[in-house]
């Protein structure tokens, strides 16, 4: 990743004209507050002690934290989308790594088409994705189930686990394999001993992955949900409606969980080799 | 990959007669053929009609200027906001590629964590930022520039912003890498050669970064092209784009044939882009 390198920007920086090095800063540093501006609205909103949105807040309190914890369909909709992201990232880890495994490893043709299909769902727009499930699960009378929403979320999340853990896995030396397998281990004990502790970090970054990618999902679930709500199916109902302070407290607290997980996910990258998709 | 596998098993050492690999990926293969590709291939199947009038769906389409206005406007605002995207890009990633390396990192760190927060939360936050008693408007106001409060949600404008600052990260994440990439050695050359700064990045800096520029644009044209949630809370809906229409049509109405004609249609136009995104990705990677 780039904060590895050890470049330090082009030679001529010194000599560059001062007026043109500055006007440069400024629009850099610009441009990057404007990415971040609803960062910094949100987190201090979300502790405003007034019933409106107004900015700055008037004062500090936890009201808005409160009423999130004390309202039962808030709480109902934290557990559904936690059953649903636990489950759909977690098949995804399997049937992703796996898929990653075969990829890297296989020895026959064909293996090109079968990867693009594994990254079909991240191209085709998720509106699209959404509708054909939707016509389709309607049939099965999975539409506006858990399961249905859990397959979902499962083929969103799959691109996404294949990517990593096809990095991971090429990056982890086939001779070591072979190296068990030619000592006698069996297949099946070369993967519990030799595979699965070397590959155990950058799954659990995948499997971070997909449950940022499933937590985060409202297109899919507005469609397959019916009337189970989760927590951003529930916001973007609340948004398109009315605004609710409400809102500015789960921000606070999805991007809190954002920044752990993307620190745990730096950490396990660390150890386990695996590189930040863009 | 497969090459290093053949060098040190030779075929004829395998004892199973499945390919290597394969046993691996069929679980995640059948699950998609299953749950995706065929969903998909029978939303196709929906949009076409009954016998002798199979186009009848594609048709009505043509026709309706309804839905034909919602396509034009889909378009123009994925053009604004690719555009948008690229002068707010660009400068963005060679400012980051001028950095000192932890600059570079502190930099990078803050994009990639816009990056990852819920699309939700950074599109709520533009209502309090645009909104009428927002705090764009009471600045404009404070400084004389304005009486009336500007509007700037729940219109197209409202709509660009909040998406280009959706996407952008799509944008500079790839162009910065690319820049990265960029062999210094080149720019060494120029400059020893007397070139002026201005001169080295007009002819040699910016030419040799317009490939990634160019994938980016189409990545973030392709994902405006399907956008649904930002259009939906900054349009208020007074904004339909491709993706809110079928929401509609699917949701209320319930028209699936011409949802599926249109999805078929965004489908179509999609991969024909990402192709074009596919060949200009590997231009720039050969730079």
């Amino acid at each position: 990743m780039a904060a590895e390198t050890t470049f330090s920007g082009p030679v001529s920086r010194k000599e560059r004209a001062p007026l043109s090095r500055w006007l440069i800063d400024v629009v850099g540093v610009a441009i990057l507050l404007f990415l971040c501006l609803p960062i910094a609205i949100v987190i201090p909103m979300s502790f405003s002690s007034a019933d409106t949105l107004e900015f700055p807040p008037p004062g500090f309190s936890l009201r808005w934290f409160e009423s999130f914890f004390n309202d039962p369909r808030w709480l109902e909709a934290a557990k559904n989308s936690i059953i649903v992201a636990f489950a759909s990232s977690t098949l995804a880890v399997i049937l992703g790594s796996a898929a990653a495994y075969g990829l890297v490893r296989a020895t026959f043709r064909g293996t090109r088409v079968l990867e693009a299909n594994f990254l079909m769902p991240l191209i085709v727009p998720q509106v699209i994705t959404a509708l054909a499930l939707y016509i389709y699960l309607a049939k099965f009378g999975l539409l506006g189930t858990l399961p249905g929403m859990i397959i979902g979320h499962t083929v969103l999340g799959l691109p996404y686990v294949v990517l990593l853990m096809s990095v991971a896995i090429r990056s982890f030396d086939v001779r070591i394999e072979q190296a068990a397998l030619s000592l006698g281990a069996s297949w099946q004990l070369m993967f519990w001993r030799v595979l699965v502790p070397n590959l155990i970090p950058s799954m659990l970054a995948a499997w971070i992955f997909a449950f940022i990618i499933s937590f985060d999902e409202v297109i899919i679930t507005v469609f397959l949900s019916g009337a189970y709500d989760t927590i951003p199916k529930k916001m973007f109902n609340e948004l398109v409606l009315r605004v609710n302070p409400t809102i500015t407290a789960i921000a606070t607290l999805l991007i809190t969980f954002t920044v752990i997980t993307m620190g745990l996910i730096a950490w396990l990258a660390k150890r386990g080799g695996v590189s930040m998709p863009r | 990959m497969s090459d290093i596998v053949s060098e040190t098993v030779p075929p004829q050492k395998r004892p199973f007669s499945m390919p290597q690999g394969l046993g691996q990926l069929i679980p995640a293969a059948v699950f998609l053929l299953l749950l995706f590709n065929l969903p998909i291939l029978m939303m196709l199947g929906w949009s076409i009609g009954p016998e002798g009038d199979a186009f009848k769906h594609y048709a009505a389409l043509a026709k309706g200027s309804v839905y034909m206005k919602v396509l034009g406007n889909t378009m123009y605002i994925a053009v604004l906001t690719t555009l948008a995207c690229c002068v707010l890009g660009y400068p963005l990633a060679y400012w980051m590629w001028r950095l000192s390396p932890r600059g570079q990192m502190i930099a990078l760190g803050l994009v990639v964590l816009t990056f990852w927060i819920s699309i939700l939360v950074r599109t709520y936050a533009w209502i309090v930022v645009l909104g009428n008693d927002g705090i764009v408007n009471r600045t404009l106001k404070y400084l004389g520039l304005t009486e009336n409060s500007v509007a700037f949600l729940y219109n197209q404008v409202g709509v660009i912003i909040g998406t280009t600052n959706v996407l952008l990260p799509f944008l500079v994440l790839p162009l910065f890498a690319a820049m990265l990439k960029l062999d210094k050695r080149v720019l060494q050359a120029a400059e020893s050669m007397g070139a002026s700064p201005s001169t080295i990045f007009f002819r040699i800096f910016f030419p040799l970064t317009i490939p990634a520029l160019a994938a980016g644009a189409i990545l973030v044209f392709i994902l405006t092209l399907g956008f649904f949630i930002t259009p939906a809370i900054l349009g208020g809906g007074r904004v339909p784009m491709i993706a809110n229409m079928l929401d509609t049509l699917v949701n209320r109405m319930p028209r699936w044939e011409l949802a599926a004609a249109i999805s078929t249609a965004l489908l179509v136009f999609t991969l024909v882009f990402y192709a074009a995104y596919q060949w200009v990705e590997k231009k720039s990677r050969i730079q």
